[in-house]
């Protein structure tokens, strides 16, 4: 996908204008993210509750610049929007909230929470008898809480196959509670398994090409690589002081000009 | 008789195959009592297993497409466990639901605290958009179900195994209201749960020795039915409440915060105190020991003097 840097700078922009964010986390996942909103999820952000629409859960929400990002591109939220971010009666802030951001399905920020949801959201349609398909994006770091193998082994259970979660696997986890092999621990839970380089858009564009989104069957999940405040050198080789970091101005300027001179 | 624990599944049921958005979730518990309700619907009835968290998540991701989702299991785990999934999940994102919990109180006697609830209304009430009802006979829980599962709030259903016995007629039962089962002028006992009975029991007694107790029995939990109860202690001057609850956050809180501005209240209480329960045996000797029999309660009227 092209322009994906402009996306980054608007990451990095927001969560310095804010005064807070998660730039590294958020950079790890806009690859993704970007590709979602661009050609796999059905969505009509004139009418962000239509009834037909596909449904996309940030589980792991402190990487809502993103999403923020996406929203604004597509149409959902305004520049003013982001702004606006963080100040008192804002709709955007730290992690989304589901109240106020038109095209946000969860108020995710509590690690392990959202992913649950998309799977009551894909057995409703089931009940429903509707088509729509539910994609949620959850961390490696987040793969820690017991949630997550709760909801792994219920939707396997149940044979929710309208049901992807994307696994971001920036290596958050690794020097705390490294989360290894995860083909193998979805695999062994029953699910359709896909491993791909989370930033490389001709595996992304294939992965969600074969993937058949049908019910009754094994639900899918993508373990996606990735590196964590990828774009930036000293995000990647230091993510863990970057994790919270507000750039200053100058930084965000530094920020930008590695990003222009960076590929896509 | 059965016992409302055995008996709100058929309720359930009869409202779930009038509704078919009624969906119901159970975490490996009382799935043979729902059994007609699967068999009919097996959409609407999925017993998940034993993973409390993701029941909560994933039963906001049902009302969240409008659903009206009922979940069920021991209250320990559902309430204490997942506390913040339904705290986030409903509260926070102001989505509606009913979770259905057993074992509050000391009805598991024997089981240690593992299987005890003594916070519930604590933890529920701090729960934005939330709502509680503790009925405790069959016709309570048809009424109270009926006027609340589909109102888009979060409802908390306390269900008791022990009943106080006394009978209601459906009419009586409104949501949000108390119910003045004996007028009185000297004391006003504030009573939810399965103590009425005890309650009931020191009236003769009571009146033996001069006082004329007014008797509120509440099925709801929050909204408080405040109006009642003041009106009460502006008559009464002394109020005692009996609540199957930990010292911490229960009605008794609330009836103080609420009348704080009444003049010359006395006030006292009947609850679990503040600590974990240790002690087994059975239902009756566990309420033998904190007070909830029909003397300890007409001592703790005494104690409030005339």
């Amino acid at each position: 996908m092209k322009n994906i840097k402009n996306l980054r700078k608007e990451i990095a922009w927001m969560t310095y204008h804010s005064k807070e964010g998660h730039i590294p986390s958020a950079f790890s996942i806009i690859d993704i993210v970007a590709y979602l909103y661009e050609y796999v999820l059905k969505f009509d952000s004139k009418n962000p509750k239509w009834e037909d629409r596909d449904y996309f859960i940030l589980s792991k929400g402190h990487g809502c610049a993103a999403l923020y990002a996406v929203l604004k591109k597509h149409g959902f939220i305004t520049q003013k929007d982001l702004e606006e971010k963080n100040t008192e009666f804002a709709k955007l802030a730290t992690h989304p909230d589901r109240v106020k951001i038109p095209g946000v399905e969860a108020s995710t920020g509590s690690l392990g929470t959202g992913i649950g949801m998309a799977l009551g959201i894909a057995l409703g349609l089931r009940i429903l008898n509707k088509p729509s398909k539910v994609i949620t994006l959850i961390g490696d770091g987040e793969s820690n809480e017991g949630t997550i193998w709760e909801t792994a082994l219920l939707a396997s259970n149940l044979k929710l196959g309208n049901l992807c979660v994307i696994s971001d696997h920036n290596g958050s986890a690794d020097k705390v509670l490294a989360v290894t092999n995860p083909e193998k621990k979805w695999d062994s839970f029953g699910w359709n398994v896909y491993s791909i380089d989370g930033h490389d858009s001709k595996q992304i564009k294939k992965t969600f090409d074969s993937i058949n989104f049908k019910d009754d069957a094994k639900p899918n999940v993508i373990i996606a690589h990735t590196k964590k405040g990828k774009g930036i050198k000293a995000m990647e080789d230091n993510f863990g002081y970057w994790h919270s970091r507000v750039p200053t101005e100058e930084q965000l300027k530094e920020i930008y000009d590695e990003l222009n001179k960076g590929e896509n | 008789m059965s016992s409302l624990r055995e008996l709100f599944p058929q309720i359930i049921t009869e409202v779930g195959l009038k509704d078919d958005k009624l969906i119901m979730l159970v975490s490996d518990i009382s799935h043979f009592r729902f059994k007609p309700f699967f068999e009919k619907r097996p959409k609407q009835y999925y017993n998940v297993g034993i993973c409390e968290n993701t029941i909560v998540n994933m039963s906001t991701g049902l009302a969240a497409l409008g659903f009206h989702v009922v979940v069920h299991t021991f209250t320990s785990f559902l309430l204490e466990r997942s506390f913040e999934q339904i705290k986030l999940g409903f509260g926070y994102q102001k989505l509606g639901g009913n979770i259905i919990g057993i074992g509050s109180g000391v009805d598991y006697s024997c089981h240690g605290a593992t299987h005890h609830c003594y916070g519930d209304f604590a933890l529920m009430k701090a729960v934005d958009n939330s709502e509680i009802v503790f009925p405790v006979t069959e016709v309570e829980f048809r009424e109270l179900f009926q006027q609340t599962y589909n109102d888009g709030k979060l409802t908390f259903f306390r269900i008791p195994q022990y009943s106080h016995d006394f009978v209601f007629n459906p009419e009586d039962i409104k949501f949000g209201k108390g119910i003045i089962i004996k007028e009185g002028k000297d004391v006003t006992i504030i009573v939810c749960g399965q103590p009425l009975k005890s309650v009931l029991n020191s009236v003769k007694e009571l009146e033996k020795l001069d006082i004329s107790p007014e008797i509120i029995y509440l099925h709801t939990i929050k909204p408080l039915d405040i109006v009642m109860i003041s009106r009460s202690l502006q008559k009464t001057k002394k109020c005692l409440v009996v609540e199957e609850h930990s010292m911490y956050g229960g009605i008794f809180d609330d009836v103080l915060r609420f009348t704080r501005d009444l003049e010359n209240i006395k006030y006292s209480f009947i609850n679990f105190g503040g600590t974990f329960i240790h002690e087994y045996g059975t239902y009756e000797q566990h309420h033998k020991r904190f007070g909830f029999s029909s003397e300890g309660i007409i001592d703790k009227v005494m104690a409030l003097g005339k």
